[in-house]
């Protein structure tokens, strides 16, 4: 007996009233499983066949028991009655069927109509499915790791900046493992690093991030092949990831012990990772993060050595509490709860803030889930999406809904004689019920037919920095959750089909012989009703995409403080031969001067951090004259200015002077900040011939030479922070973006600059060649796949409505043809029918319209963390959608409105 | 509500039976059975035209029992060879009577069948 189909059985006896359960559950669960040990004598299929029909007639019984005291309006006509008062002696099964087969008579004999119901199911059912799949790959399933639900992240919280996940300094982290509520502590680069792999072809970029000795066994994760960190490995090992392995060293099954050079250094792979195994998670960095790439190549051992000897490329950490560079993810002890967790942590920052003030002075602790800390950020948006798909399948079902009640009134007279014949109200509605249920079944396969190209679609679509975006794809429960759903489907919109018609009045249904077919005073106002819903939620529909719209103008719009046309970006990295600062020097000169050759080059720039497409990094300012302990010192972003960065990128300058090639290792040191740093920190003064001390309290005073205007460094919509600048010359960077401004398309030079960096020297690798504008538009990418997303509903959504109200108003005027035929041979005038039948319309989609404002008035300010420069109310989105929503239902009435203008007396009075 | 019929109670009103009342009755009519015996009984006798699930034959069972039709049984046969969480019914002299007329009145029809030749077979 599988365990499944025994605890699917179970659930279903939780459906029984209590006190048939505990008189009768023991012994049907035990018949259960004697029945289900004979089918399974006959093989798998024949028991799975038992099982369905043993879970089927389970739950139906229940609801029949539930419904015991209805029984004669019960839904099911009852074959273990102890009268027999029809003709029921058939089972459930065999009037299923019997309904089923009718069902597909009647499609066969109605093809568009069925055609038309099952493509706007399969459509509703179809998105759905594929926003499903996406929020169950994103937000629903675990992390790759083992137990993933005891993993958290521990973050230091700056209170003085109002950061609450700042990442960990060493020796903090290193205090952290002491907390007993964790059965290990372990800690990762909280920024991942772009470098070099030299392979027989030349400089190759990777990406690599370096991680304590422990943390692949505190994820819970082993290699595939080989083995995780030693001790012995700190300066020579390295894990590289499934794709690396495949992609990269053609899946080499001898890649144990093949030394790689990185970073120009030699490098022994120990391990091969599996193939699922993502750490880290982008948001699992901190500010400083990083790269543009989404998934590290390999993994270093992090080793920690003395403050001084520290460098990133190595792999290292310095043994400080003032470099803060650690994501520390941590797994929950046995027995101990995320409070407990937390308590303690809280315990070890304070006692740290009391032995180390001066770098302590504001640091706290702060703990959050592994789970929510990688995929938190975009919740808002998918739930948004959730919804909104929601309420196009609602929409979807309300326009098949209101074909099957417009079907049902011309299909009355045959109702009504099925029902003189005998047939009870309640077979009726279960033979309404089977049809709709065989649509959205139908619907539901449609959907399937097309998940697979539904889904690489939204891959297609989703900007590459939505977390977990490579792990997307149809599983099990997208089955599960399409099937539940198509079933759900069927029956919402069989439901105020089935019961309205199963109220007609058999006599009058007779009566209508040769006749044309009308609908009741009662269907009408249900079909009315139903249109009113429709556009309704189109207009909730239209106005959240609306507001999504309008909040992507206004990030677009947001004047990202420099030039973004005619620029080409790329990052370099310069190899250690250049490891003298004079050495880089030179060669930087060298560098400068091939690049400004180059046809079509006007201005040559570049910098450590470049806005929009990189990372930050945050020094402590300390400012002269002013009596402040050091840590109450305010930060700053802090960044090196390479060649002309600021007249290259078009920043322009608000005050002072810019760098010049003066301003080198023996000139007297200084810097440039921008405007938001000079109002936060010199309110009032003058910065300009002040000086300041970044970081530590030692080092030269630095004399601030000019004021730059502000620019747009994290996303357009972050308001920009205080910025340093230094000039490159004091102190080169060996991983610099180099910015081109040209006077032709960007990506036009780009073989020229290839050619000129090999021409420098052949090991300098170069990543991320790109214009500007295709590194702001990807900083945008996710809001603008949200956006695709919601607008595309709200355009479908308007179609549904139209789709409504065209269908109803068609039956309309095609059962008032006679009635105005009257009107018309009595000498109304045409355009006094077409105003009416236009009037009914708009009294519809206005009434729809009102609704809709209403509901999204208070939907609105949910979405609130998604809008930017507007407000969840924005009058304009209110009052545009509506008008647009009641514009299109109008024009939907439009082809009715115009036949019933011309309807021709004669032969419509004939047809009586 | 509870009504324990009589057997001396009008068994005629009762009638006719539906099909599956009446297999269960006549699953019963050989003796006391466990749930999971009735429904092998009749799945065996009706050729699989009426198989009975634990929904379906539990919900009957229950009325069976509220009609006073059928008794579940206070001991279980052969109890040492036997598993616990099996329940045992058996005819109650109602259920005997209404199984009995309901047989008369299809017979009385098979009878009739019978004199007017449609319904060949003999025995």
């Amino acid at each position: 007996m599988t365990r499944a189909s025994l605890v699917l059985f179970r659930a279903l006896l939780a459906a029984y009233p209590r006190r048939f359960r505990r008189r009768f559950a023991e012994a049907m669960e035990q018949s259960f499983r004697e029945g289900y040990a004979h089918a399974a004598t006959a093989g798998t299929a024949a028991a799975l066949v038992f099982v369905v029909r043993a879970c089927i007639d389970t739950g139906v019984n229940a609801v029949a028991l539930r419904a015991v005291r209805l029984r004669d309006r019960v839904l099911w006509p009852d074959p273990i009655g102890l009268h027999q008062q029809k003709r029921t002696s058939d089972m459930w099964w065999q009037i299923l069927v019997s309904d089923a087969r009718y069902a597909f008579r009647m499609f066969r004999r109605n093809p568009v109509f069925a055609a038309l119901a099952v493509v706007a199911l399969g459509l509703g059912i179809g998105a759905n499915t594929a926003i499903f799949t996406l929020v169950d790959s994103v937000l629903l399933r675990p992390l790759p790791y083992a137990h993933p639900d005891r993993l958290v992240m521990i973050w230091s919280s700056n209170e003085r900046e109002h950061r609450d996940r700042d990442v960990v300094s060493p020796l903090d982290f290193m205090d952290f493992k002491r907390a007993s509520a964790f059965s290990s502590v372990e800690a990762a680069y909280s920024f991942v690093i772009g470098g070099t792999w030299i392979s027989k072809t030349g400089a190759e970029p990777i990406t690599f991030t370096a991680v304590t000795s422990q943390l692949f066994e505190t994820l819970g994760r082993a290699p595939i092949l080989g083995r995780t960190f030693t001790p012995d490995d700190l300066q020579t090992g390295v894990l590289i990831s499934y794709d690396f392995w495949q992609k990269r060293l053609g899946g080499d099954s001898a890649v144990l012990g093949r030394v790689l050079n990185i970073q120009y250094q030699p490098r022994t792979i120990v391990g091969v990772m599996p193939k699922d195994f993502i750490f880290p998670y982008r948001a699992m960095l901190g500010p400083s993060g990083f790269s543009s790439s989404l998934s590290v190549d390999m993994w270093f051992p992090l080793a920690f050595v003395d403050d001084n000897a520290f460098t990133r490329a190595t792999a290292t950490a310095p043994l400080s509490r003032q470099v803060r560079m650690l994501s520390v993810i941590a797994r929950l002890a046995d027995g101990h709860t995320r409070e407990q967790a937390s308590a303690e942590l809280q315990g070890i920052a304070r006692q740290i803030r009391g032995t180390h003030a001066d770098t302590n002075g504001n640091i706290g602790v702060s703990i959050v889930p592994a789970h929510e800390q990688a995929v938190g950020s975009v919740r808002p948006a998918l739930l948004l999406l959730v919804g909104g798909v929601g309420l196009v399948l609602l929409m979807s079902c309300i326009n098949v809904a209101n074909m099957l009640l417009a079907r049902s009134t011309s299909r009355q007279r045959e109702l009504a004689i099925r029902s003189a014949l005998g047939a009870g109200r309640n077979r009726l509605i279960v033979q309404t019920l089977v049809e709709s249920v065989l649509l959205g079944g139908l619907g539901g396969l449609m959907a399937l037919a097309f998940l697979r190209l539904s889904v690489h679609g939204i891959v297609a679509l989703a900007p590459p920095e939505l977390p977990r975006l490579g792990e997307i794809s149809p599983d099990m429960s997208v089955l599960l959750f399409a099937a539940a759903l198509s079933v759900i489907t069927g029956v919402a919109t069989g439901l105020v089909p089935a019961f309205a018609s199963s109220r007609g009045d058999v006599n009058s249904g007779l009566k209508q012989a040769g006749r044309s077919a009308t609908s009741g005073r009662g269907q009408q106002r249900v079909r009315s009703a139903l249109v009113i819903l429709e556009a309704a939620l189109a207009v909730v529909l239209t106005v959240s995409a609306g507001l999504l719209v309008r909040s992507f103008v206004s990030i677009l719009s947001t004047d990202p403080g420099f030039q973004v046309e005619h620029l080409l970006t790329l990052q370099l990295t310069i190899p250690p031969k250049y490891n003298g600062t004079e050495q880089r020097r030179t060669m930087y000169a060298d560098l400068e001067a091939r690049l400004r050759a180059i046809p079509g080059v006007t201005d040559v720039g570049g910098t450590t951090r470049l806005p929009l497409g990189s990372t930050n990094v945050s020094t402590k300012i300390n400012i002269e004259g002013r009596s402040v302990p050091p840590s109450q010192w305010p930060e700053a972003e802090f960044r090196r200015s390479v060649f002309d960065y600021f007249s290259t990128m078009g920043i322009p300058l608000r005050r002072g002077r810019l760098f010049t090639k003066q301003d080198g290792p023996n000139a007297p040191p200084v810097c440039v900040i921008n405007e938001t740093m000079a109002r936060q920190m010199f309110a009032g003064i003058d910065p300009v011939g002040r000086r300041i001390k970044f970081g530590s309290a030692d080092g030269p005073w630095v004399t601030i030479v000019g004021v730059i205007g502000d620019i747009r460094h994290s996303a357009l919509d972050a308001p920009p922070q205080p910025e340093v600048y230094i000039n490159y010359l004091v102190n080169p960077p060996s991983n610099p973006f180099i910015v081109l401004k040209t006077n032709a398309d960007p990506a036009s030079i780009v073989p020229a600059v290839r050619a000129q960096l090999q021409a420098v020297d052949k090991d300098i690798a170069s990543n991320d060649i790109r214009p500007m504008t295709g590194v702001l538009s990807n900083s945008v990418a996710e809001r603008r796949f949200i956006l695709l997303l919601a607008v595309s509903f709200g355009v479908l959504s308007l179609l549904m409505a139209a789709v409504g109200v065209y269908g109803v108003m068609a039956l309309v005027v095609s059962e008032r043809a006679p009635e105005m035929a009257i009107r018309l041979a009595l000498g109304a005038s045409p355009s006094r029918v077409l105003q009416q039948v236009l009037q009914y319309g708009l009294v519809l989609a206005g009434a729809g319209a009102a609704l809709g404002v209403a509901v999204s008035a208070v939907v609105a300010p949910s979405m609130r963390s998604l809008l930017f420069g507007v407000r969840p109310v924005d009058p304009f989105t209110f009052i545009a959608v509506p008008s647009l929503v009641v514009a299109v239902a109008v024009a939907a009435c439009a082809g009715p409105a115009w036949r019933s203008m011309r309807v021709d007396p004669v032969r419509a009075l004939r047809m009586e | 509500m509870h009504m324990t019929r009589r057997p001396d109670a009008d068994v005629a009103s009762l009638l006719p039976l539906t099909p599956v009342v009446f297999e269960i009755l006549l699953a019963l009519g050989g003796g006391e059975q466990h749930g999971y015996a009735i429904m092998q009984d009749v799945a065996e006798r009706t050729g699989g035209r009426i198989e009975l699930h634990a929904g379906s034959l539990y919900r009957a069972l229950s009325r069976l029992l509220e009609g006073g039709f059928i008794e579940e049984l206070d001991e279980r046969p052969a109890a040492a060879h036997d598993d616990q969480r099996r329940r045992y019914y058996r005819l109650t002299l109602l259920g005997t009577a209404v199984a009995r007329a309901e047989a008369e009145r299809l017979e009385a029809q098979l009878a009739v069948a019978r004199e007017r030749r449609l319904f060949r077979r003999h025995t």
